[in-house]
């Protein structure tokens, strides 16, 4: 039973949060944490597309989305609000990054801003957990290819035509077949085997 | 000078190293009591800074809670008491005081003192009146005695 | 189309923030970057369109912040919470609930079948107020003869039957648990106080005031809470105190914005909230004005003991 704190403000975050934070293991407890914190977030703004294990990588994901959010509320011209992003991004040229490159990029955003990718396990393990943690709307090729068989690609539309050519010379043959049953003229049997042939040919 | 013993001291050195419970205030066996009436023995006891020590908590859970029994060590004498005031935090709606108050009885009982300075929380009046049917002393005497009800 | 511009321009910007560690330039667009006088408009731009308008429904969580839910997200349930604000309504119906804040001096009449007038009145500061929808509480502290009395209400309890704001007003802590160690002259208050009223439309007053505490034993470490509303603290404390609160501090807490924001409910959680609750809760605030306005000057009733 707590009552909500009221002094402060949030913007809501638009990822799942736990309902704890993790401790990550680290030998100087809380402030150590936040150091590592710090670093990462640092990191992640700094090159926009970072690899890191999944523990690390989620608590500093929220730590980055939350310095965002702030920033965007706020605005540069905010004392508390430059405090906090001089405290948490380690090189200084990087809060003249947040406040003037990507508070504009993320301003009208409806979705979060980071995104967080699995990343292919290593060889002959079981440990899964590295993932891919990048600001959305970074300078890099996408990682999740969103269409990878394309109909209008070269190779797909000689398959297609393909299996559009073994397909009809099939109906032909079963249509020849009826013919044979009913006993039909022969003509009419040459005439379809060269119609046959013809379409093959185109 | 600080910041040298804080780079020094690991944050594990700075914790107890076992688990402890929140502070409950509980009035449970040699705990000091303060006496809240005019008799002798009680303000005598008080001024010279021995205040009673619980000896029995006539309780099944033998921790007192507010309106019961309890027998005290004064001045090398055993006297029952009610306890009348807890510092423990109580149910809602009934007061909770600075100190853990008693008004010292004996086994009728009648109050050794004339007045009870203090206020008196008003729920006493029912547990008081319960514990007189069960028992064959009569324990409300000692709302006659109070001044202010809370 | 737009999109791909937008990634060239920024792929540039990457770039450049990679190659010139010192760059200054603090445009986002390169062909503004060049020309000095298209900054400083930039400049104007950029202070201009930041300070976003808050919602003023959101002032509503000072006065009324049992409406809002438990931040645990363990102990949320969207039913429950609607089912409460509709009945903490229904309750603000009955009876009048006003706004007071941790400081203020309050007095509350309850039934109560123990007593022999059965009702009971307690006069007193308030020194806490927790919980969330119905289970909202609040403490009231008074010294009473030399004894320090303190009593729990429930904000939404059926029994009560009036609670009176003798005196509105903050203080400069959030919770006032010092005054239990503070000298008893600054948690007393006269059963008979009469109520002060403040003029309409004013804001709630923070009393400055700092409180003396006794000397030691306390109940509670104060020196180590940051606590702004008590004067003589520094001359009890030993040198080893000292020591040890400097080495308890934990200057990286206010930076721990998840810790923030684990204790908050989101701005777009609050005014789903407040909009849902605001136009009976303004009925009722008309309701209260219309009769402070009405009620003429009573004598004062006697107190029973």
């Amino acid at each position: 039973m707590n009552q909500a704190e009221v002094s402060k403000l949030v913007s809501k975050l638009r990822m799942n949060i736990k309902p704890e934070h993790r401790r990550l293991k680290n030998l100087k407890g809380p402030e150590g944490r936040i150091d590592k914190l710090r670093k990462t977030v640092t990191g992640l703004i700094k090159f926009e597309r970072i690899e890191l294990n999944i523990n690390r990588g989620d608590e500093a994901r929220q730590y980055a989305e939350r310095l965002i959010s702030e920033a965007i509320r706020h605005g540069d011209c905010h004392k508390p609000t430059m405090d906090m992003a001089n405290f948490w991004l380690l090189e200084k040229q990087l809060v003249h990054k947040l406040f003037k490159v990507l508070v504009p990029r993320f301003e009208n955003s409806t979705v979060s801003y980071t995104k967080m990718i699995k990343a292919p396990k290593a060889q002959n393990t079981e440990h899964t957990n590295k993932i891919v943690l990048e600001l959305r709307g970074n300078p890099y090729p996408d990682l999740i290819v969103k269409q990878p068989n394309n109909r209008l690609w070269i190779q797909n539309v000689l398959l297609d035509a393909a299996k559009y050519d073994y397909r009809q010379s099939k109906i032909s043959e079963i249509a020849a077949n009826i013919g044979k049953d009913t006993q039909l003229s022969s003509s009419s049997l040459t005439a379809n085997n060269k119609g046959g042939t013809q379409k093959e040919e185109s | 000078m600080f910041r040298t013993i804080l780079n020094k001291l690991n944050p594990v050195e700075l914790t107890c190293g076992f688990h402890t419970t929140a502070c409950l205030n509980e009035v449970r066996l040699l705990t000091r009591l303060r006496v809240v009436d005019n008799s002798e023995i009680g303000m005598r006891a008080m001024a010279e800074g021995k205040p009673p020590k619980v000896i029995c908590v006539y309780n099944k859970q033998r921790v007192g809670f507010i309106g019961d029994r309890v027998m005290v060590a004064i001045k090398g004498q055993k006297k029952k008491g009610i306890l009348v005031g807890l510092k423990q935090t109580q149910k809602v709606k009934v007061p909770k005081f600075d100190s853990n108050n008693i008004v010292l009885i004996d086994d009728n009982g009648t109050p050794l003192g004339t007045r009870i300075h203090v206020p008196i929380p008003t729920i006493l009046r029912t547990i008081l009146k319960e514990k007189t049917h069960s028992k064959g002393a009569d324990y409300t005497k000692l709302l006659a005695i109070a001044t202010k009800f809370v | 189309m737009a999109v791909t511009l937008r990634k060239s321009t920024e792929l540039f910007t990457v770039a450049k923030w990679l190659t010139r560690r010192d760059c200054r330039t603090l445009s986002s667009l390169p062909e503004k970057a060049k020309l000095a006088s298209l900054e400083v408009t930039e400049k104007a731009e950029t202070s201009r369109r930041r300070p976003k308008k808050v919602n003023p429904l959101l002032e509503n969580r000072h006065a009324y912040p049992e409406f809002l839910p438990d931040p645990n997200p363990k102990w949320r349930n969207s039913l429950r919470e609607k089912l409460e604000r509709a009945d903490m309504l229904k309750r603000r119906n009955q009876i009048d609930i006003p706004e007071f804040y941790v400081g203020s001096i309050l007095a509350v009449t309850i039934a109560d079948p123990h007593s022999q007038g059965k009702t009971n009145r307690f006069v007193g500061i308030c020194i806490e107020r927790k919980g969330c929808g119905l289970r909202a509480e609040f403490t009231l502290r008074n010294v009473v003869d030399h004894q320090g009395v303190e009593v729990r209400y429930d904000l939404y309890d059926p029994t009560i039957h009036k609670i009176q704001v003798l005196r509105v007003e903050k203080r400069l802590d959030d919770k006032l648990f010092y005054l239990r160690d503070a000298l008893p002259e600054y948690s007393t208050f006269s059963f008979d106080m009469d109520p002060e009223i403040l003029p309409e439309g004013t804001p709630v007053p923070i009393n400055p005031v700092k409180v003396e505490l006794k000397p030691k034993p306390w109940l509670e470490r104060w020196e180590r809470q940051e606590l702004q509303g008590i004067s003589n603290i520094e001359q009890y404390l030993t040198k080893k105190d000292k020591v040890r609160r400097e080495l308890r501090k934990t200057p990286w807490e206010k930076y721990d914005l998840m810790k923030q924001y684990r204790k908050t409910i989101p701005i777009e959680e609050q005014t789903d909230i407040w909009s849902e609750v605001n136009s009976q809760l303004q009925q009722l605030q008309l309701a209260r004005k219309k009769s402070t306005r009405k009620r003429t000057f009573s004598a004062p009733k006697t107190q029973l003991g």
